[in-house]
């Protein structure tokens, strides 16, 4: 199979959400897809925005409205206000988004961190969500993440297109799938001064470890509790890549038995050939999982 | 939902009930699972009742009784998954199907690969539903699950009983399908089938699953495989469908492994709808990579 195309995404549109100058993309017409990508603010060895969803945005938006934010922090969003770099900050501002929007319940879909975040939101404002898919999330698995570890010490140093392409060919089964176009849009945020002021923060003053960290555990042992105890009333579906370094299969097992126990509309994916991104390294596959379970759920 | 009617073809010298319907376009042929005058409930064209309607609403379906169930007389020389398989390539020429989808359940499973490793040309992906049959095993525990059957075996009760017990609920274990079930188990290919004809295909599963393996430990499985499992189904567990996936997934790059929620052997009944968007999910997406 050949690397996937780089399809640009929409041009960019901005919105106040929750007190963030927030941009965003939108494409397509029906309900209303909202995609969260993976990663967080202040890392200087990737960085995520919206053209994570490149490949999904253009053709599930000819059956969708599908929208594409970069979340507080990231991208090309303003940072938090009052240095409030924590994903209850992320949550919270996903929520104002899409309130912001004055969408109709959305079908929410949440990939790595933004798995997390989409996860949280979903169980804190369900009145928000029509259904909810998870994608390759450790950091929603209660298994043990191994980013750290495949991660560790990058051969390249930070800021630079060799760091960034190292992280994502490490994240990836088919290394070819990183494309020239997807470390553009690394390098265009990493770029961004006020990005650079993220990383500042997180690093160099230690929220990450003082504050992000610390308060990520906190609100993962509660949202875990929360799925086991059956509090998500919603469709949900979890699609895993099988070859993932990161994060292992059997999460998405595990994650899928908590779920399922409650909500009998619950599936289990997993994708062969595919690391971290099974949306960028098998697109056509993938959206159409997502237009079918979305169609299932709307029913 | 799209209308469907019974239709009797010639596959293999074979005369051959099929149940079909929905537009000439991406085909799918669905095979019942079930090892006639073994398996307590009669399988048939007729277990896909709940969701053929729904795949022809938007394209081409079609459902046989497999030779030795339904109205679809017994093999000569007694039933076997090789010969179930070239059977099934012959009944896709007569119906003039390929490229076509197989969609198998648990014993149908096994004969759609057998095919797929046969023909590839013909079939564009295979479909593996609740394949108990399928899977690797190993020393496996011996299921419960239908240890004390009421007698007699394949009377309507005993058979709502096996149906049951294979479910998470009942709710699709409804009179129409209790009367099919009965009816079939009436006929003369099942009938045939108890006095030992079926027998030989539960002989013939072992080296059936041998070539499989062997086949995909040493080179890819030549079309795409999805594999449809349930999280209730007390005959495949949800580890044997992963195993069975870690195998085919080695060298076949397009394998996909789901597992549908509150449903047993029988997921296409239980749960249609989820059954529907995951099938539809894979052909959609295998169709838009080419």
């Amino acid at each position: 199979m050949s690397p996937a195309p780089d399809p640009p995404l929409p041009e960019g549109r901005w919105i106040e959400a929750g007190g963030v100058r927030t941009r965003y993309h939108e494409a397509g017409q029906g309900e209303p897809i909202v995609f969260i990508y993976g990663g967080n603010f202040g890392t200087a060895d990737s960085a995520s925005s919206a053209y994570t969803w490149n490949v999904n945005l253009a053709p599930l938006a000819a059956r969708f409205r599908a929208i594409a934010f970069d979340k507080v922090g990231q991208g090309h969003t303003d940072n938090p206000p009052g240095d409030d770099y924590t994903m209850a900050a992320v949550v919270r501002h996903a929520a104002a988004f899409i309130e912001a929007l004055k969408l109709p319940p959305v079908h929410l879909v949440g990939h790595s961190r933004g798995g997390f975040a989409a996860m949280r939101l979903a169980l804190e404002q369900q009145h928000l969500i029509r259904s909810l898919t998870i994608v390759n999330s450790g950091t929603l698995s209660p298994r043990v993440g191994t980013n750290d570890v495949v991660l560790a010490q990058p051969p390249h140093p930070s800021y630079t297109r060799e760091c960034a392409r190292w992280v994502y060919e490490n994240y990836c089964h088919d290394r070819a799938i990183v494309t020239e176009a997807w470390i553009d849009a690394v390098m265009e945020v990493l770029a961004l001064p006020k990005y650079r002021a993220s990383v500042d923060k997180m690093e160099k003053e230690g929220l990450k470890t003082s504050r992000f960290l610390p308060a990520l555990a906190r609100d993962k042992r509660e949202t875990l509790a929360w799925l086991a105890e059956g509090c998500l009333q919603r469709p949900v579906q979890f699609v895993w890549g099988a070859n993932d370094r990161t994060a292992a299969v059997e999460g998405a097992r595990d994650l899928f038995e908590m779920a399922a126990a409650h909500e009998r509309r619950a599936l289990l994916h997993v994708v062969n050939h595919s690391g971290h991104f099974p949306f960028r390294e098998h697109p056509e596959r993938f959206n159409a999982l997502l237009a079918n379970f979305a169609a299932w759920a709307s029913a | 939902m799209n209308s469907l009617a019974e239709k009797f073809v010639a596959a293999a010298g074979t005369r051959t009930r099929v149940v079909q319907g929905g537009p000439a376009r991406e085909p799918i042929l669905f095979l019942h699972g079930g090892v006639s005058g073994a398996t307590l409930y009669c399988s048939g064209a007729h277990i896909w009742s709940p969701c053929l309607g729904r795949f022809a609403a938007g394209r081409r379906v079609a459902a046989p009784d497999l030779p030795g169930f339904g109205e679809t007389p017994a093999p000569e020389g007694g039933a076997a998954v090789d010969r179930a398989g070239r059977y099934v390539l012959a009944l896709i020429d007569a119906l003039g199907l390929a490229p076509c989808h197989l969609v198998g359940h648990d014993e149908g499973g096994l004969i759609a690969l057998w095919s797929a490793l046969e023909a590839p040309a013909k079939i564009r992906s295979v479909g593996v539903v609740a394949g108990g049959a399928v899977a690797p095993s190993g020393d496996s525990v011996a299921s419960l699950a239908l240890l004390n059957p009421p007698r007699p075996l394949w009377s309507r009760a005993a058979q709502a009983w096996a149906l049951e017990r294979l479910s998470h609920a009942p709710h699709h274990i409804t009179p129409d399908l209790l009367d099919l079930c009965a009816a079939c188990a009436g006929a003369p290919p099942h009938c045939d089938a108890i006095t030992g004809a079926g027998r030989s295909f539960l002989a013939s599963i072992a080296p059936a699953k041998a070539r499989l393996y062997a086949h995909c430990r040493e080179r890819a499985f030549p079309v795409p495989v999805q594999l449809v499992w349930a999280r209730n189904d007390p005959l495949a567990s949800v580890e044997q469908g992963m195993a069975l996936f870690k195998l085919i997934a080695e060298r076949q790059r397009a394998t996909q492994f789901h597992v549908i929620n509150r449903a047993g052997s029988l997921p296409f009944r239980e749960q249609p709808e989820a059954f529907h968007a995951v099938v539809s999910a894979f052909h959609d997406g295998i169709a838009a990579e080419h």
